[in-house]
């Protein structure tokens, strides 16, 4: 009798590792997948006509329906790379970030060489091609180097997808997760980082929950690299896990401030800091003039 | 889209040219400057560029104007070279017993077709309003 539990354990022991090895199997070929569809960074894909052309459109949204104010663009280094860190709200369809585009190629002309970093869904997603010709990239640490190294001005947003999903009630909390690789991106590239700080975009739902534990659940943070899946109430959905059906954000409005360049000539540690204080300080402010939720 | 503001300052032609040809005078009368800088080394006069920006909306809007008209107490004119199609210009009159009558003209045109058009209609409301503080300006400026 012991002798048979022995074989039953071993055969049991044996079907677990085959069912593990299938799983992994298939989670990494579900990984190839999603990892073929990122597009490779080109540069050449922006387009300034393109960008030119929706600029009319964007201004319509930012002026009218987001209210959007922008301060200090004239912080920004006239010419030559300069890494752009922001923090970053508003889930997967962020004002902020289409509201700081529009002002820097109005402020500095379509002609001047600009890229964003975005989670490869966004880049990946169909439909959303357009984004490339606005400059949009892959976010990884060598498409980073590239646009750098071509003489680009660069808007990266350190937080991510942990940042952009933070629940709507630490709307002015700056909050990287820990990520300070941008400082060693801009140490390499030997460029200043000018911090941009905006409130407004995590009232464009109301987020209740990041969802890193569904995102574990799913196995999506191995899949696609997403950390979250998000719970929010939002227009016209109500209540949605996820944010990859489009919503109609709410009218918030936007406020962005421009901070002063910081130099990288300290230890990461120490710049990182300098940057989230200078970052919360600027949020702090114009979240002081912020009289109501959403209306501004 | 082509806003026109005009208005009659108590003062000579030569004194309103002073302040409509230096670009020292321009970040004090002229409504909205969010940026004012010369493009280029050289003295005030036709081919010279300056990059203007106005906040209209939301953001700044304009780009590298060239002076395309210097004529001596009696015109200004700029045209748009990068940014959003512009066209400006002062027109300096005599309007008699010492007045002048300035006119104050902008036409501009965005790209993006019907949204172009739509914007342009949107702003056009706000860059009147700017224009009529700049004349405002510019009177009090030069009116002694």
């Amino acid at each position: 009798m012991w002798e048979r539990g022995y074989r039953l354990a071993r055969g049991e022991g044996w079907v677990y590792v085959c069912v593990m090895a299938g799983i992994t199997d298939v989670l990494e070929w579900a990984r190839q997948q999603v990892s073929s569809r990122v597009p490779k960074a080109d540069m050449d894909q922006r387009d300034p006509d393109y960008i030119r052309e929706q600029l009319p459109g964007l201004w319509l949204l930012a002026s009218l329906y987001f209210r959007a104010d922008v301060r200090g663009l004239e912080r920004i280094p006239k010419e030559g790379p300069v890494l752009l860190v922001g923090n970053h709200s508003g889930g997967n369809l962020p004002p902020d970030t289409f509201v700081f585009t529009l002002a820097f190629c109005s402020y500095f002309g379509v002609e001047r060489p600009f890229y964003q970093l975005a989670h490869n869904l966004v880049v990946s997603m169909p439909g959303l091609g357009s984004l490339r010709k606005f400059g949009t990239v892959a976010a990884n640490h060598e498409n980073a180097r590239l646009a750098l190294e071509s003489g680009a001005a660069l808007l990266v947003y350190p937080g991510g997808d942990y940042e952009v999903f933070r629940p709507s009630w630490e709307r002015h909390k700056v909050d990287f997760g820990g990520r300070k690789g941008y400082v060693k991106l801009a140490r390499e590239a030997g460029v200043p980082i000018v911090p941009i700080a905006s409130v407004g975009g995590q009232e464009a739902a109301l987020f209740l929950d990041r969802g890193q534990w569904l995102a574990k659940v799913l196995m999506v943070d191995k899949l696609a690299r997403l950390k979250s899946v998000p719970i929010l109430l939002a227009p016209p959905w109500g209540l949605a896990v996820s944010d990859m059906v489009p919503r109609l954000p709410l009218p918030t409005k936007i406020a962005i401030e421009v901070q002063d360049p910081i130099e990288v000539d300290a230890d990461d540690d120490v710049v990182h800091k300098q940057v989230l204080e200078s970052l919360q300080a600027g949020v702090d402010r114009l979240a002081a003039e912020r009289r109501f939720p959403v209306l501004g | 889209m082509r806003v026109q503001r005009h208005c009659v300052i108590n003062a000579d032609r030569d004194t309103v040219w002073k302040a409509v040809s230096d670009p020292d005078c321009y970040p004090e009368f002229m409504a909205s400057l969010e940026r004012w800088e010369p493009a280029a080394d050289g003295p005030a006069g036709k081919g010279a560029r300056y990059t203007v920006h106005w906040k209209i909306g939301s953001v700044p809007i304009g780009g590298v104007v060239e002076v395309s008209e210097f004529d001596q107490a009696h015109d200004l004119a700029w045209i748009g070279v990068s940014g959003v199609s512009l066209r400006g210009r002062f027109r300096i009159r005599d309007a008699g017993n010492g007045h002048t009558k300035v006119i104050f003209r902008l036409a501009y045109e965005s790209a993006g077709n019907l949204l172009g058009i739509i914007a342009d209609r949107v702003a056009a409301r706000q860059v009147g309003r700017n224009m009529t503080e700049t004349l405002k300006n510019l009177k009090t400026m030069v009116e002694p």
